[in-house]
């Protein structure tokens, strides 16, 4: 049955929302045998999906590569976190395996589209939606090429050339295919956040538009979506104040990734000084001192940062989405995972 | 967490390569945050080409420029905003712990000089540069030795020599990590009374002093020898003696080049030594060392090389970055202060 819902917010977990390792065999072996204890959520993530959960006609889906046979101590991580989730899609590489399916194993493309467009299907009228994702895979292709799929803007006949440069199995291109047919259209993904785990440069993925925006970390998260009126002042402190918990946060990294929203023109000055009013105003009505301190270092801290600027123009961009040539991007993505294995096993 | 600002628009390669290495010291060192200062907009379009942490990485816009070539002073005073004078003013104002520079020495230098405040006991700031050596030295098995100071001013007199001795001791110690590093003053002559009055009196000030390992006085050969740590003169005999070891080394380079288009005989000569010689360049790699520190405020200015790329930059953020973890200007003035201690007590003590 259809549900409703007024934004869906769709994540991935490993690099997005969990600190994973799986770059080698030893890291996979290692991230499996891991306790939900053991498990490292980023600083700010529990705290920003937890403020989107605040809102009952969110819905919040998980879509993760990790094997389904890991639900439980995902679930459990995700528990321990405090988060609640509509829906948690696992990719089942136990009978990948025993379909003797090895490229499914890996691939993304193939498997996160059409669980994208299934859930999809599952909701009721054209709800925007807001997804995270991370640099470490094929996430921005992904998430775009989906996108424009909702958007209408992909053809049934480049989808399948996608799926074919993508590897995917004929029955998976078949299923693919037959879900982007029957999905409603509509310009519905409002936001792609992309956290930069490997730290890649945000000048990658200019080619992306404005709609994607890489993120170094929460805290940047919070700002694009508060800038685009889905998460508000109030959330955005208890993001920071999660954050400020981790010691590899201090109040001036806040500010300096609100500045480097700034400088990447992904933050309007307009609405850094809005906001910079709101903290005033938080901190002058806050519960306890600590509290009104944390605000009114955040407050100030924001204001220098965006008066040290000068008069410095952000970076241009294209105000509109431009159309990309996912064959192209998938073919590219596909060497360069060649490229980095190829590295890893010579070094 | 430590905040190191660096000079963005100072340097050869400036602001791009300058920038990369701020960026690529951004990933490395973890809970440092580093401070870019010159022009905003065209940081802002560099920083997104490179890998680097966005929260660990600040911008400072600075409207002004000295360039390389410009006269100090003059450049000083006329460029209130120039990014190395708003750098120094942000460390003078506690808002960074260290600068790095790879622009105009002479404009770092008093850049610094102006807004900073020397240690007690210091009257003079030294300038100090790394030249290698035959020896290697310490627990990192250091190829450098220490020259100071090579021209943060003209004169020094015997005062001014022992505590660029202490200060230069202490650097080797906590950068080189070599415990007990083998200071001397540069003369021109071994024994005690040779050269001028500043030096013959130093010398007699440093043989009292049992906090460093004082070796006596060293001449102009000893230096690329190593057979001192730290050698310690006055700016002006600093700056000669730099200066012309570098041209001595471009001569050699020149020659070799020379040799390599003259005869093919010399070039297959040269094919062949040079495995030796890339061992020599790697080890005369002044890219690795990073840059050179100013020694004497209670602050902490580090320069890097005018013609410094980018891993030359970050490798001079994390000497930064090294000495403000081992607080090298903290120790400074604590050696200063104890040898002064001592000294005015052995002048008060009542003879026996």
């Amino acid at each position: 049955m259809a549900v409703r819902a007024t934004h869906v917010f769709r994540w991935d977990l490993d690099k997005t929302y969990l600190r994973t390792e799986f770059d080698t065999l030893r890291d996979l072996v290692k991230s499996a045998l891991e306790t939900a204890q053991d498990k490292k959520t980023y600083p700010g993530a529990a705290a920003l999906l937890r403020s989107l959960r605040q809102s009952p006609e969110h819905r919040i889906c998980i879509i993760s590569g990790s094997p389904s046979q890991m639900r439980q101590v995902l679930a459990a991580k995700l528990a321990l976190d405090g988060i609640e989730y509509d829906e948690f899609v696992l990719k089942n590489n136990l009978r990948n395996l025993t379909r003797l399916r090895l490229r499914a194993l890996r691939a993304q493309v193939p498997y996160k589209l059409p669980a994208l467009l299934e859930s999809r299907s599952g909701v009721l009228g054209t709800p925007p939606e807001t997804l995270f994702g991370d640099d470490a895979e094929a996430d921005a292709i992904i998430y775009c090429l989906y996108a424009d799929i909702l958007a209408g803007v992909v053809s049934a006949g480049e989808l399948a050339r996608v799926l074919e440069a993508a590897r995917a199995y004929d029955d998976q291109a078949e299923r693919t295919l037959a879900l982007a047919e029957r999905v409603r259209r509509g310009d519905a993904v409002r936001r792609v956040l992309i956290h930069l785990d490997r730290r890649s440069p945000t000048a990658m993925f200019a080619h992306f538009g404005a709609r994607l925006v890489p993120i170094y970390n929460y805290f940047q998260a919070a700002l694009v979506l508060y800038a685009d009126g889905v998460v508000t002042a109030d959330q955005l402190l208890f993001v920071a104040r999660e954050m400020l918990e981790s010691p590899e946060f201090e109040i001036p990294t806040l500010a300096n990734s609100l500045q480097d929203l700034l400088r990447r023109g992904r933050l309007a000055r307009a609405v850094a000084e809005e906001l910079i009013g709101q903290v005033q105003t938080a901190a002058a009505g806050a519960p306890d001192p600590d509290s009104r301190r944390m605000a009114e270092g955040i407050a100030a801290a924001f204001s220098d940062r965006v008066r040290h600027l000068g008069g410095a123009p952000p970076l241009e961009r294209p105000a509109t989405t431009p159309r990309l040539d996912y064959v192209a991007l998938v073919d590219a993505e596909y060497q360069h995972r060649r490229e980095r294995k190829r590295r890893r096993r010579s070094s | 967490m430590h905040r190191i600002v660096v000079d963005a628009m100072g340097g050869d390669h400036a602001p791009d390569e300058i920038v990369r290495g701020a960026a690529e010291a951004s990933l490395a060192l973890r809970d440092t945050e580093l401070i870019l200062v010159g022009d905003a907009a065209r940081i802002g379009r560099i920083l997104p080409q490179v890998r680097h942490d966005g929260g660990r990485v600040r911008v400072h816009h600075a409207d002004q420029v000295i360039a390389m070539d410009e006269r100090p002073s003059e450049a000083i005073a006329a460029k209130p905003d120039s990014s190395i004078a708003v750098a120094a003013d942000l460390v003078a104002s506690g808002e960074g712990d260290a600068l790095v520079s790879a622009g105009n020495t002479g404009a770092c230098v008093l850049a610094c000089a102006r807004r900073w405040t020397l240690l007690p006991g210091v009257r003079r700031a030294a300038l100090a540069a790394v030249y290698p050596t035959e020896l290697r030295r310490g627990e990192k098995n250091d190829p450098f030795s220490l020259i100071l100071d090579v021209g943060a001013t003209i004169e020094a007199e015997a005062a001014d020599l022992v505590a660029f001795a202490l200060m230069g001791a202490a650097y080797a110690e906590i950068i080189s990590k070599n415990p007990r590093p083998r200071v001397a003053l540069l003369s021109n002559g071994s024994e005690a009374g040779k050269g001028p009055r500043s030096v013959v009196e130093a010398h007699a000030l440093l043989l009292e002093a049992t906090d460093i390992n004082f070796i006596g006085n060293i001449e102009g050969l000893d230096i690329p020898r190593g057979v001192a740590d730290v050698v310690v003169c006055s700016g002006y005999v600093g700056n000669v003696v730099v200066k012309m070891l570098e041209g001595v080394a471009e001569t050699v380079v020149g020659l070799a080049r020379y040799a390599y288009k003259e005869k093919l005989l010399w070039r297959a000569a040269l094919a062949m030594l040079s495995s030796g010689i890339q061992r020599l360049k790697d080890l005369t790699d002044w890219e690795q060392y990073g840059g050179a520190p100013l020694l004497g405020f209670e602050n902490l200015f580090i320069k890097a090389h005018g013609r410094s790329r980018a891993r030359a930059l970050s490798n001079a953020v994390k000497v930064a970055d090294k000495a403000l973890r081992a607080d090298l200007c903290g120790s400074i003035g604590r050696g200063l202060a104890g040898f002064q201690a001592r000294a005015a007590q052995a002048v008060t003590a009542p003879p026996r």
